[in-house]
C-alpha cells in the first residue's frame, strides 16, 4: 500500500516537473514547484503519522513551511515587483524536444537503477533519480535564472522523495536540506535584486 | 442471434452518429449563448447532400469518385468489430483485433489524403499534408496505448480488454490505465478534431480535417461527412467503453440488457461531448507548429504508462 502510495506521488511529481518543461511564464513555474511540494509534504505526514514517527511529521511540516509556502511566496514577491522578469523569451531547447528529453530521462535512470543500483532492493528508487535528472535537465535547458533555481529545488525535493526510501537517515542531514535550500533562495532572491540595473547580466547565474 | 445484434450495432452507430456531432454543435453553441440550429441539423444537411446533383474536378480520376463509398463501408466495418452495444464478440468479432482495426482506420484516412491529392485543389492537398504530418507523430502514440493493453490483458483483442477492466478493479485503479486513458484522451481530441487542434471554420489556416473534402459534392458529400461522424462515434465508444469507463457492458448475451445498455452508451457519449464542448470553449486553438508540443506531451503520458509497469511489477 506504501508503495503505491509512493509510486502515485513520484509520478505525480514527475509529471509536474514535466509541466514545469512546457511553461514559459515563471510564475506558474513557481506555483508548480508550490504543488510538488504540498503533495510530498502531505505525503511524509501521511506516513509520519501512520508508523507514529515524530522526526517525519516534523520534518514534513518544516517542508510545507520552507518549500510549500514560505519560497513560493518569496519568489512570486520579487517577480511580481519586476514583471518583465517573469517570462523566458526563448528557450533553448524547444519545448517539445525538451518534454521528450525529460521522459527519457525517466527510461535513463529506470536503466541506471536495474544496472548499477538492483542490489539495494526497490525499483522505486529509479523514480526519485528521474526527478533529481529532470531537475538538473530544466537548469540546463533553460537560461532564466529564477527557472533555474527552480530547478534546484526539484532536484532538493528529489532527494527528499529519496530519504523516503532510505528511512535510516539522520533527522539532522534532512533538516539540513530544509536549511541549505532556504540559504540558497534567500541569496539568489539578493543577488537577483542587487543585479536588477541590467536583465541581460542576470538571464543566467554565473558559475 | 449474434447476427441480430451485429446488424442492430451497425444501425445504432450509423444512425446515430449524425446525432451525437448535432448534440456537440448544440453543446456548443449554447456554451457560447447562442440559440445555434437543433440537434437534428446533421441529419437535414445529410439529406440535402444526397438529393443534390455530384460534381468532380476535371482534373480529377475516377479514383475520387470511389474514395467516398470505400471510406464509408470501412467505417461500417469497424462497427461490427469493436464493442460497442456488447462486450462478447458478435459475428465479425473475431475478424480483427486492436491493430488491425487501427489498420482498417489507417487505410481509410489514407486513401481520403490521396483523393484530396488527386483533386489538384492546393487547400486540399494543404489540409491532406497537415493531416499526414500530425497523423506521423500520433500513430506511434496509438502504438503505445495498444502495447501497453497488450501487457495488461495478454491480448489485443478490446472485448477481452473490456472485461479484464470491468471486472479487476486494481487494473482500472493502476497508474498505468489512468496513464494510458490520459494519452487517449489526448489522441482522440486529434483524432475528431475538437478544438485545441482543429477549428472548423472557412479559415484554412485553422483547419485540417475539412480542408481535405473540400472538392466533394453531392451524395459523396454526404457520404464523407457520415462516414467521419461514424468515425468519431466509434473512436468515442472506444474511449469509453474499452479504456476508461467500461462499466455497465453486457457481457454475456442478453437481449434485454443490451437494450438498455444502448441507451446507456448513448448517455456516456452526450457526457463526453459536454466535455468535449466545455474544451472548445475554454481552451484556445494551438497554433500549427505548437501542435507537437501537445502531440508530446501525449506521448509522454503513453510512454510513462510503460515505465509505470516496470517501476511498480520490476521491483
Amino acid at each position: 500500500m506504501h508503495s503505491e502510495i509512493f509510486v502515485l506521488v513520484g509520478f505525480l511529481e514527475i509529471v509536474l516537473s514535466i509541466f514545469m518543461q512546457w511553461q514559459t511564464y515563471i510564475l506558474s513555474n513557481i506555483k508548480t514547484f508550490a504543488i510538488q511540494s504540498w503533495i510530498l509534504g502531505i505525503f511524509l505526514m501521511y506516513f509520519g503519522l501512520f508508523n507514529g514517527n515524530l522526526s517525519m511529521i516534523i520534518l514534513s511540516l518544516l517542508t510545507i513551511i520552507t518549500r510549500a509556502v514560505f519560497i513560493p511566496l518569496y519568489l512570486s514577491n520579487t517577480i511580481n515587483k519586476q514583471t518583465f522578469r517573469a517570462r523566458e523569451n526563448k528557450h533553448r531547447v524547444s519545448v517539445s524536444l525538451s518534454i521528450l528529453t525529460s521522459v527519457l530521462l525517466a527510461i535513463f535512470s529506470y536503466i541506471l537503477y536495474s544496472l548499477v543500483l538492483f542490489e539495494f532492493g526497490k525499483s522505486l528508487i529509479s523514480i526519485p533519480i528521474t526527478l533529481m535528472l529532470q531537475g538538473t535537465f530544466l537548469i540546463i535547458s533553460r537560461s532564466n535564472a529564477y527557472a533555474q533555481l527552480i530547478g534546484y529545488l526539484v532536484m532538493e525535493n528529489s532527494i527528499f522523495l529519496l530519504s523516503y526510501l532510505f528511512s535510516g537517515l539522520p533527522f539532522i542531514v534532512e533538516a539540513g536540506i530544509i536549511l541549505d535550500i532556504l540559504g540558497v533562495v534567500m541569496i539568489g532572491g539578493i543577488l537577483m535584486k542587487i543585479r536588477d540595473e541590467d536583465i541581460q547580466k542576470e538571464e543566467e547565474l554565473y558559475g | 442471434m449474434l447476427v441480430f445484434l451485429s446488424i442492430l450495432q451497425l444501425l445504432y452507430v450509423i444512425a446515430l452518429s449524425p446525432l451525437a456531432i448535432g448534440i456537440l454543435n448544440f453543446f456548443d453553441e449554447r456554451l457560447s449563448s447562442r440559440g445555434g440550429p437543433s440537434i437534428f441539423q446533421e441529419y437535414y444537411n445529410i439529406f440535402k447532400y444526397f438529393k443534390k446533383q455530384s460534381i468532380y474536378p476535371s482534373t480529377a480520376s475516377d479514383f475520387f469518385s470511389y474514395v467516398p463509398y470505400i471510406t464509408f463501408a470501412m467505417y461500417l466495418f469497424l462497427t461490427l468489430v469493436l464493442p460497442i452495444i456488447t462486450a462478447f464478440p458478435l459475428t465479425f468479432g473475431p475478424v480483427v483485433d486492436f491493430v488491425g482495426g487501427g489498420l482498417v482506420f489507417g487505410a481509410a484516412s489514407t486513401l481520403i489524403k490521396l483523393a484530396s491529392l488527386d483533386s489538384k485543389n492546393n487547400y486540399s492537398i494543404l489540409g491532406a499534408s497537415r493531416a499526414s504530418s500530425i497523423g506521423i507523430f500520433t500513430e506511434p502514440i496509438i502504438l503505445l496505448i495498444f502495447i501497453m493493453f497488450g501487457v495488461i490483458s495478454g491480448t489485443n483483442n478490446p472485448y477481452v480488454i473490456n472485461n479484464i477492466l470491468q471486472t479487476s478493479t486494481s487494473w482500472f485503479f493502476s497508474l498505468v490505465h489512468l496513464f494510458i486513458a490520459i494519452a487517449f484522451f489526448f489522441v482522440l481530441i486529434i483524432e475528431t478534431g475538437q478544438l485545441p487542434i482543429e477549428s472548423h471554420t472557412p479559415n484554412e489556416l485553422g483547419s485540417i480535417d475539412s480542408l481535405m473534402s473540400q472538392e466533394y459534392s453531392g451524395r459523396e458529400l454526404a457520404l464523407v461527412k457520415w462516414g467521419s461522424y461514424a468515425k468519431s462515434f466509434i473512436l468515442m465508444n472506444v474511449f469509453l467503453n474499452v479504456y476508461t469507463f467500461p462499466f455497465f457492458v453486457p457481457m454475456k448475451l442478453n437481449l434485454l440488457s443490451v437494450f438498455i445498455y444502448m441507451f446507456i452508451n448513448f448517455f456516456k457519449i452526450t457526457v463526453l461531448l459536454a466535455v468535449f464542448a466545455i474544451i472548445n470553449n475554454i481552451v484556445s486553438k494551438y497554433r500549427l507548429f505548437k501542435i507537437f508540443d501537445y502531440i508530446a506531451i501525449a506521448f509522454s503520458f503513453a510512454l510513462m504508462a510503460m515505465l509505470v509497469f516496470y517501476i511498480v511489477n520490476g521491483g
